[in-house]
């Protein structure tokens, strides 16, 4: 009986420590994927995030003293196993980062109902820009819609559109499909013809087909919403089918380094319009050298390092570490909770004064969010591929969300009568 | 609608015909590598009754141990020597620690047992080579990049050196392995094996050594295989998938027919590529390849359910 009581007291003893230890983090898992086909772009973008945290636990003692502990699931970019990886980790979590469009899609409704921010930054459901709406989810900076609409107005400041033919070379994936709404409503409206043709996963290394199609229809511009090695897959086939380069452009995440350095030269001229952009010179790198590269901590190397791919995880951890400033500011508490979190991100203020402020000088365009808006629509560069690296080609674009906002309110409202109840921030006034 | 499916895709054919010349050259270029995949899956079920399930990450996995190789500085050509001993002593622990333990199990357990040896060297390749999308190491191998550009028809006909090199290797790695199939001793044991599993053994044929030895052929065409994709896209975990392509090829051409591979990856290759070109596109929106294997495998299984050249399997009850 006597040991009984003492394991007893060491039980509870155990617990209370391992409690009050736990609630000394920020709990911020990512539902990362390191692994399966699209390994070799989500690596760059993990490492990003991780360092960047990482760097601010070393240096600050993590976001207003308390540590981050940004825990990585692993998805393998599967919808399923992301699906799984949120249940794992909702327990303790401020917030969830899905990292797939599937995903996103899966857990939307969930954390609608268990109140966790689902944080999506440059991808997702566009829609989720209705923060009146989508209380809960967030896709700052900009969304794929704000994508579609600056590549359009980038193809059309090289001419007019009217009776051009323009080809969405797309993934066969909720994530290729999602721009079409926009797309479709921007060809009626500027009297382009537009082309959609589908990737399968299967077929991302062998995309003869698709580019046979290409060549039959002799587009004026292909437009690519690739991910993973369909992008390389289709880089290749274009410099083969000898597609001009200069008339091909991508989404963000069609503008990784290392699978344009596949076609290097023959793939001069490329464009990728982008959110982000990597600084080799920004204070945040040298920051992130000093805490965490040269301490032996960091899963990056050089040349990862200086792409545009691990750039942008620095920036998707910085935008949820303002999330969290904003949050522990207003609530002045260090130790927030989910819901005081989905008052920060709603309430960003990501000023060129603070961009510079977080020693990201050129990595990221000035955006803020608010109640009714969660995307921010920051706007973004063309990129250009010059043969060894990205280069910019423009100056900063910004989406015209007037002309899609009819667009975003039917579709939000077209999802939330489809998951009924769904509930919606009433208090937001914006 | 009549007009779209039996006239407008053959008015095309006729208009355009360098354009179809084309079609049937990326479809000759898939099929043969279909061909080459098949194969792999056909040697192991033949001498040993096992469906490799592990045929695609073998594809990733030595096309990741040359690039891997190279990139220590070991010449490219060394490298592939290299490569192909990995693939041997790979082969060898399978047979030691996997396939010989499992003699005599149900073919289900041999089948899961390759589900395994897929994890663990997805698993494996991770921790050693990383999942980055790494470059294959085409100039370096001496493969010829640049492309020929003839004018048919005064049309337009691109064939880019890499893919002729492929078909040119692909028919001879094929026709080199049906001479060891037909006129050694070593391949006349695996056939024998195939044949017949109990004649074979009883006769002397060492099951261990056959095992070992088409294990490691089916990394030598994982090796072939994983250049040829790999020059198009990089090297990365994604090859894997391809092998699934190969799987309508076995269903149309039968497990056990290496004739049936070689035939049924080509008739897959050109009529997947012609059925997408001329009516998946135009009346389906595109991506039929995803299912159009299947369906035309279901439809030989429905008339012939051992395959086009697959072994009818008769059993007396």
């Amino acid at each position: 009986m006597k040991h009984f009581t003492k394991l007893a007291v060491a039980a509870v003893v155990a617990a209370i420590t391992a409690s009050a230890s736990l609630a000394q983090e920020l709990y911020t898992p990512n539902l990362a994927y390191r692994t399966g086909p699209f390994a070799a772009t989500g690596i760059p973008l993990m490492n990003g995030q991780a360092d960047y945290l990482n760097m601010l636990n070393a240096r600050d003692g993590g976001i207003g003293g308390v540590p981050v502990n940004a825990e990585e699931c692993e998805t393998g970019y599967s919808t399923e196993k992301g699906v799984e990886c949120y249940e794992k980790t909702k327990g303790t979590a401020i917030v969830t980062q899905p990292w797939s469009t599937g995903i996103t899609l899966q857990v939307l409704p969930k954390t609608n109902v268990d109140e966790i921010p689902l944080l999506a930054p440059g991808y997702g459901f566009s829609p989720m820009m209705d923060g009146k709406t989508f209380q809960w989810a967030y896709n700052a900076p900009a969304g794929y819609w704000d994508a579609a609409d600056m590549i359009i107005q980038y193809l059309e400041s090289q001419g007019d559109l009217k009776g051009k033919k323009i080809v969405h070379l797309h993934l066969d994936h909720p994530f290729g499909k999602e721009p079409l709404p926009v797309l479709e409503a921007l060809a009626e409206e500027k009297g382009f013809e537009l082309v959609p043709i589908p990737v399968g996963l299967k077929e991302m290394q062998n995309q003869s087909a698709q580019w046979l199609q290409i060549r039959r229809e002799r587009p004026d511009y292909v437009i690519m919403w690739g991910w993973g090695a369909m992008n390389a897959g289709a880089i290749t086939e274009a410099v083969k089918t000898k597609f001009p380069m200069e008339n091909f452009v991508g989404v963000w995440w069609s503008g990784h380094d290392a699978d344009l350095a596949i076609a290097g030269q023959d793939a001069k001229g490329y464009k990728s319009i982008s959110w982000s952009f990597p600084n080799a010179d920004a204070p945040v790198m040298a920051a992130i050298k000093e805490h965490v590269v040269d301490k032996g901590n960091s899963k990056s190397n050089e040349e990862e390092m200086s792409g545009v791919f691990y750039g942008r995880g620095i920036i998707i951890s910085a935008i949820l570490a303002e999330g969290i400033t904003a949050a522990q500011k207003h609530f002045e508490t260090a130790e927030i909770t989910a819901p005081q979190l989905r008052w920060g991100l709603e309430n960003i203020d990501m000023s060129e004064a603070r961009i510079k402020e977080l020693g990201l000088e050129g990595m990221v365009p000035p955006f803020k969010t608010t109640c009714a808006n969660h995307t921010g629509n920051s706007g973004g560069w063309m990129l250009e591929w010059d043969g060894e690296k990205f280069v910019k080609a423009s100056e900063l674009l910004t989406a015209n969300t007037e002309g899609y906002a009819s667009i975003v309110a039917e579709k939000a409202q077209e999802y939330a009568d489809a998951n009924q109840p769904w509930a919606v921030n009433g208090d937001c006034s914006e | 609608m009549l007009n779209d499916i039996f006239i407008a895709p053959f008015a095309d054919m006729i208009g355009a015909p360098d354009f179809l010349l084309q079609v049937l050259w990326e479809g000759l270029v898939s099929g043969v590598l279909y061909a080459l995949i098949a194969l792999g899956f056909v040697l192991i079920f033949r001498s040993s009754r096992i469906f490799n399930f592990a045929q695609g990450i073998m594809v990733v996995f030595a096309a990741l141990t040359l690039v891997g190789l190279h990139a220590f500085g070991i010449p490219a050509w060394i490298s592939v020597a290299l490569t192909l001993g990995v693939m041997f002593v790979l082969a060898v622990g399978i047979e030691r620690i996997v396939l010989r333990p499992l003699v005599g199990q149900p073919d289900i357990i041999l089948f899961m047992a390759t589900i395994g040896i897929t994890l663990f060297l997805i698993g494996g390749g991770e921790i050693i080579f990383g999942g980055e999308n790494k470059q294959m190491i085409t100039e370096e191998l001496g493969i010829p990049t640049g492309d020929t550009v003839l004018e048919p028809w005064g049309g337009l006909l691109i064939l880019q050196h890499v893919d002729i090199t492929v078909v040119v290797v692909a028919c001879t790695l094929v026709a080199a392995l049906l001479g060891f199939l037909n006129y050694t001793q070593m391949g006349r044991a695996i056939r024998a094996l195939g044949d017949d599993h109990q004649a074979a053994l009883s006769v002397g044929i060492s099951l261990q050594t056959v095992w070992v030895l088409v294990w490691f052929i089916a990394g030598i065409i994982a090796l072939v295989t994983g250049i040829a994709w790999g020059a198009r896209a990089g090297v990365s975990f994604a090859l894997e998938v391809i092998a699934y392509k190969a799987l309508p090829v076995l269903m149309l051409g039968g497990l056990e027919s290496i004739a049936g591979a070689i035939i049924g990856g080509l008739m897959i290759g050109l009529l997947e590529k012609l059925f997408e070109i001329y009516w998946g596109q135009p009346l389906l929106g595109g991506n039929t390849e995803t299912w159009f294997a299947f369906v035309l495998a279901l439809i030989v299984l429905l008339f012939r359910p051992q395959g086009l050249f697959g072994e009818r399997i008769i059993e007396r009850v």
